[in-house]
């Protein structure tokens, strides 16, 4: 329900904002960029749709560095922090809870460099 | 006899110019080039100071979080405040709408009271500026003369030198700096955070902000689009000694968000309604206020123009450095060369804006021809940055291709690089590729860095190059 309020208001709002030189870059369902509303991964760019508590908005944000903190790729589609960037994998201690509530929290580490 | 009574008629008419005097601050008129040009076709009187009300809010050190109201009239309440004569002063003014009391200003303080002992004094005419765009950008005169009369006395009863005095002014808030910079000779520096374009664009000097209203000018243009048709806020023209231009001064990232995102921000709903109708212009002491504790985050290059910053020259800096846009632009008050001096940079598109630039050149190594993209990302001293494309399209083996990127953080010393190549679509004969050497180079100093790999590797593995 309140999903369908959203996408009813992103509707409804696109044609009321201001024309810029390039009003092309504005996305308003598919392929935003950072720091657009999202509901699911697979909108953004990045493809991380991110929020930082469960009762905030969920908004494209990049995807994690090496050593920064990650969550592996999830179901839900949305993460408290994002996934890790292409060529890195998120060490993790996967649980059963924390795959419940999404919070199977690790650390981006590049598979070829820690075998070393 | 009527001949003569016509003529003065006649030359009535024309130069039908009106004046008003207030004690303290002088007279305006609205004579050319006031009012009657192209620029400034509707012609306003300033209001009078007791409706503009001109306010002095003071932040110091002690007081971060609540501001001692201060006036030039009652010189005593100066004695009374924290106001400390030993210490510099920023004035800094709001623009159309706002008023002096919104948070950026006193956050704006309170970023300089992390590095610096100085009296931040927010200047409030809030009285002046709701009201139509073409009365307040005639109040601005006022606010200007009382920002000057202020100065004056700080000069005349407790012996502090204009010199000491930097202006900061947002918007209208420039311009209002400038009238100030004028009425009071020896000012320190003025810094104009994207000064407003309508009735002041081409304008004389005597008008506007200019490089001639102290000693030392700096200009950050974030909205130089027209005003019309694109609401373009911003002034394009350089007016300053020195004039940035971030992401090229027109449409700043992070500010194409669709309507919901955008009002809906991180940093709460009135921000976020304030860069619905002005992000572009707003960005302007957003990035000021970054660069105060990014000192060198935000490094100008000097260039013809933002075109061909993006593509080549105009890199590393020069010998001596180059400006830093911002509050530490006075670094470079006394290497200023006569003349327009306009550079450019890239910043972030979110809080925290500091960017960082380097010239990457990647030399591909493999056997077959691909069409995908090449990511490369740093590794140093002061941690990694993300992976930052470098060229998308036909990849051939043998070829070096070369790009421009701003990281997110300062890298330090560069000790190693990490290289990933991704193909669009899925290739069946699982073609490998690599990066046989990259070269980087810093902007900031302009060394170079050069990286060896000697192997292949499929798509989305990381090659680690090390220093060669």
């Amino acid at each position: 329900m309140a999903s369908a309020l959203l996408l009813l208001l992103l509707l409804s709002l696109a044609s009321a904002s201001p024309t810029r030189p390039h009003p092309h870059q504005l996305g308003l369902i598919f392929n935003l960029n950072n720091g657009n509303l999202c509901l699911q991964s697979a909108q953004c760019k990045s493809s991380c749709c991110h929020r930082t508590g469960s009762l905030s908005l969920a908004r494209c944000a990049n995807r994690a560095a090496e050593n920064q903190e990650c969550s592996p790729k999830s179901i839900y589609g949305v993460y408290y922090k994002c996934p890790c960037e292409n060529g890195l994998t998120c060490k993790a201690n996967k649980t059963i809870v924390g795959s419940i509530t999404n919070t199977n929290y690790g650390i981006c580490q590049d598979p070829r460099s820690s075998s070393k | 006899m009527l001949g003569i009574w016509i003529l003065a008629l006649f030359l009535l008419g024309t130069a039908r110019g009106e004046e008003v005097c207030f004690e303290r601050l002088g007279c305006f008129t609205d004579d050319k080039p006031w009012a009657g040009t192209i620029e400034r076709p509707v012609g306003k009187l300033p209001w009078s100071p007791e409706k503009i009300n001109t306010r002095f809010l003071l932040y110091t050190k002690k007081n971060p979080n609540n501001f001692q109201e201060i006036t030039a009239i009652n010189p005593a309440s100066i004695g009374y405040s924290n106001f400390d004569l030993s210490k510099i002063t920023r004035f800094i003014t709001h623009g159309f709408i706002d008023k002096g009391e919104e948070t950026w200003l006193s956050d704006m303080c309170k970023r300089m009271f992390e590095v610096e002992d100085v009296n931040c004094i927010s200047v409030d005419w809030s009285g002046g500026s709701r009201c139509l765009y073409s009365q307040a950008a005639n109040n601005i005169r006022v606010v200007g003369a009382e920002v000057a009369y202020f100065i004056k006395v700080l000069k005349e009863q407790y012996g502090y030198s204009p010199s000491k005095v930097h202006l900061i002014g947002h918007s209208l808030g420039a311009h209002a700096a400038g009238e100030a910079g004028r009425r009071s000779p020896g000012l320190g520096r003025i810094t104009g955070l994207d000064p407003a374009q309508p009735y002041f664009q081409d304008t004389p000097v005597g008008v506007r902000l200019d490089k001639t209203d102290a000693a030392f000018v700096d200009i950050i243009h974030t909205d130089t689009a027209p005003t019309i048709p694109y609401l373009g806020f911003g002034m394009s023209q350089a007016i300053g000694h020195l004039d940035f231009y971030p992401n090229g001064g027109v449409q700043m990232p992070g500010c194409t968000r669709n309507p919901v995102s955008q009002i809906v921000d991180i940093d709460g709903i009135w921000e976020g309604t304030r860069d619905f109708f002005a992000c572009n212009h707003l960005r302007s002491y957003k990035y000021y206020s970054d660069s105060i504790i990014s000192p060198d985050g935000f490094l100008g290059y000097t260039c013809a123009s933002y075109d061909i910053f993006q593509t080549e020259n105009c890199f590393p800096c020069p010998k001596g450095g180059c400006p830093q846009m911002g509050h530490y632009a006075d670094k470079f008050k006394d290497r200023v060369i006569s003349g327009i001096q306009k550079l450019y940079l890239n910043t972030g598109e979110d809080s925290n804006f500091a960017r960082w630039r380097y010239k990457v050149s990647v030399a591909i190594a493999g056997k077959s021809k691909v069409s995908g993209y090449v990511n490369i990302a740093l590794y140093g001293a002061g941690g990694n940055t993300r992976q930052y494309e470098i060229v998308q399209g036909t990849l051939k083996p043998g070829e070096t291709y070369a790009n421009f990127i701003d990281v997110e953080l300062n890298v330090g010393r560069i000790t190693k690089v990490k290289f990933l190549w991704n193909n669009h679509i899925v290739n069946p004969t699982l073609p490998t590729l690599g990066a046989a050497a990259v070269t980087v180079q810093a902007g900031e100093d302009g060394n170079v860095f050069n990286f060896c790999g000697s192997e292949t590797v499929r798509e989305n593995v990381l090659q680690t190059l090390t220093s060669c």
